[in-house]
């Protein structure tokens, strides 16, 4: 009994984190995280006789009895872990504010009635605000809003809607976005879960036809109108309490008003034709795909320390109905190691992707997607033709959309202060990243006429800010975002 | 921003400076001190609600101008309501075994919890003579879990699905949370240090 005793406390000893403000230790054999031994003898034989909740006006008693590791008529010991678990099983719903669980005697010796207490708390949310300017629109302003526990039913709705009026370039129209969708992370308090969404993307996306693709002037882009209107829908289920696994079918009809041979004048005064890599008129895109997920890092607003990985396949053809033979891998990993007891981290991120095939336009790998110091797709809309920064002076026509390509940066973070959530600010870091970006059309590598280092259109990414995490969001004021919003 | 900083770095606690007593007992250095005032009104009232009530105490013993321990201790408390036969249980987990104990008082069982009496904290041989060291002390009362805290967190920043842009979604490197109740490490935590001790030569 003492020896296991203890072995426990020798791994608790281990995994303890010294977060203390004065001076602290610095040997990490006797610092870091946390758990607590096994309860087993502690406390006597319960059987719970019934759960009952107070405190909710919306949500509905049944989706919090059944969130409950426990149940009427289980036989268990006062000290047991499900019970601990229980507040953060509720807790983790996201519709409450606080939860205090306690017990009273119930009709016979050593039954039980649990109490369940729930303060709730306002479950409308600002999901994403959308704003900025560029060479392609003069500004663009967009919102998107979701309520997270619909009736009380525990469903999460949402919408979105963005508009981008049109700029200079011939051929761009207004563009605008919505997408609504539905989801439940836990169908019947299973580990199955569903969602589903449709969105609607009336938009006109830029090209360019001539000058140096350095420069960002209206007179050298052309842009096409198109139309997409899709739905997905999507089955989750939770490997574990931190790993999911999720499997999904997409279907999108596309109108496109392409023009006839699109072209462009390079510098040289060599005209070469435009891949638009979409079928004129109407198309088809329907694709069945998988991701898997794992994330444990413990904070990922403020991630210090933990992990995440996501791998995403996706395959569409006309043996499902689509007008299109492609597919899709992406893969993104990303590492946190502390340092300083926790105070300072340095995190590693990796993101990338290849899609083989005749890939539509739209499923194809954007240059923002891999260089944030471009403004991002929003609900699908290109907003801004705006280069990426020349930094390493690598190949200067470095392309829009490409079928291979990803990110590899590092992060150095550190606690600029940690709060108790008093003030309802949690707390903030100030971070600084630098790495690489590339994008490209794999036949673009294969066919050069300079060498492949010339050739590989990679180049810095660098970032640095602010990011505070506060009861009602997370607010990130950073050099990227900016010049995003901006260009 | 910089308000907003201000503001959160107030919110963040200091240790606060506790008179302890220190004892040479055999070949051991004991302390003794008390950590009332982990319990406020709401947590010393959850006492008989039943549920276990948790307290770890972690202590380093380190010299008074160096952040490298000499000694580190790990003690575990915990309390639980027996409402069937009215008392108070409690178990004591510490190096040296484990202690159990019933009160019956609710009173008594916090200053039971709460009383920390002759704790052995270092062996006498790392201390040496007209040295002057500190005990820094954490407790905490309920901590959560490291895995506890990821899943209730990566339930809560599940984002809106994604729309159309998979791949910005895919690639973008930021999570976005506008629902951010977040679960603190523990219900309540003490950073206690001593006065600066030191071991007279006898």
């Amino acid at each position: 009994m003492r020896v296991t005793l203890v072995v426990v406390l020798a791994l608790l000893a281990t995994g303890v984190r010294h977060r203390a403000a004065f001076a602290q230790p610095a040997t990490t054999e006797q610092t870091s995280s946390e758990p607590i031994p096994d309860d087993a003898g502690f406390g006597p034989v319960i059987t719970i006789e019934a759960i009952e909740v107070f405190g909710n006006t919306t949500t509905q008693t049944e989706l919090i009895r059944r969130t409950l590791p426990i149940a009427p008529g289980d036989v268990i010991q006062a000290s047991d872990k499900r019970l601990r678990d229980a507040r953060f099983r509720i807790l983790a719903l996201g519709f409450f504010r606080d939860v205090t669980l306690g017990m009273r005697k119930g009709t016979a010796r050593g039954q039980v009635i649990v109490d369940v207490r729930v303060v709730e708390r306002g479950t409308v949310v600002l999901n994403r605000l959308w704003f900025g300017t560029s060479n392609v629109s003069p500004y663009w302003v967009g919102a998107d809003l979701g309520q997270r526990n619909l009736l009380g039913l525990g469903v999460a709705v949402g919408a979105g809607f963005i508009y981008a009026p049109h700029g200079d370039v011939d051929g761009g129209r207004d563009q605008w976005a919505g997408e609504v969708r539905a989801s439940d992370p836990s169908l019947f308090g299973t580990r199955w879960g569903a969602n589903a969404a449709f969105t609607l993307v009336h938009g006109s996306e830029p090209y360019r036809v001539t000058g140096d693709p350095q420069d960002v002037e209206a007179r050298d882009l052309r842009a096409f109108s198109y139309r997409r209107f899709g739905a997905r829908a999507a089955l989750t289920y939770d490997l574990t309490a931190l790993s999911r696994l999720s499997g999904g079918l997409r279907a999108e009809s596309i109108v496109a008003s392409l023009p006839v041979a699109p072209t462009q004048e390079l510098l040289d005064g060599r005209t070469t034709a435009i891949d638009l890599h979409l079928e004129p008129g109407e198309s088809r895109v329907v694709t069945a795909g998988f991701t898997f997920d794992r994330d444990t890092r413990p904070d990922p607003i403020l991630p210090h320390q933990g992990g995440h990985v996501t791998i995403s396949a996706e395959l569409g053809s006309s043996l499902l109905g689509g007008s299109y033979e492609f597919a899709t891998l992406f893969g993104r990993y990303e590492h946190y190691w502390p340092l300083f007891r926790g105070r300072h981290t340095i995190g590693l991120k990796m993101a990338g992707g290849v899609v083989i095939g005749d890939a539509p336009r739209f499923e194809r790998i954007h240059i923002a997607d891999v260089n944030r110091m471009l403004t991002p797709r929003a609900l699908g809309l290109v907003l801004s033709a705006a280069a990426p920064l020349d930094i390493l002076g690598t190949r200067p026509d470095k392309p829009t959309y490409g079928d291979i390509g990803g990110s590899a940066n590092l992060e150095y973070a550190f606690e600029l202060f940690r709060g108790t959530g008093k003030n309802r600010v949690y707390g903030g870091d100030l971070f600084f990243g630098a790495g690489l970006w590339g994008l490209s059309e794999r036949a673009d590598l294969r066919a050069r006429d300079t060498s492949l280092g010339d050739a590989l259109p990679i180049d810095v990414y660098i970032d640095a800010g602010v990011r505070i995490d506060t009861d009602v969001g997370v607010f990130e004021v950073t050099i990227a975002n900016a010049l995003g919003r901006l260009r | 921003m910089l308000l907003v900083a201000s503001t959160a770095r107030a919110d963040d606690e200091k240790p606060e400076v506790i008179k302890m007593r220190f004892v040479e007992r055999g070949d051991l250095l004991h302390a003794t001190t008390k950590i009332g005032k982990l319990f406020d009104r709401a947590a010393y009232e959850a006492l008989d609600s039943g549920f276990t009530s948790t307290v770890v105490i972690r202590m380093w013993i380190y010299p008074r101008d160096s952040t490298e321990p000499v000694a580190f201790n790990l003690l575990q408390r915990q309390v639980l309501y027996n409402l069937w036969d009215e008392v108070y249980e409690l178990r004591f987990d510490d190096p040296s075994g484990r202690k159990v104990f019933k009160e019956k008082r609710k009173a008594e069982a916090l200053t039971r919890l709460t009383n920390l009496d002759n704790i052995p904290v270092a062996r006498l041989a790392d201390l040496p003579y007209q040295s002057v060291y500190l005990l820094a002390m954490e407790v905490e009362l309920n901590p959560v879990s490291k895995e506890t805290l990821a899943q209730v967190r990566r339930w809560l920043s599940q984002g809106t699905g994604g729309g159309l842009d998979r791949g910005g979604a895919f690639f973008g490197s930021f999570v976005s949370v506008f629902v951010n109740p977040k679960i603190p490490e523990a219900d309540r935590a003490l950073r206690i240090r001593s006065q600066p001790f030191y071991r007279a030569r006898p």
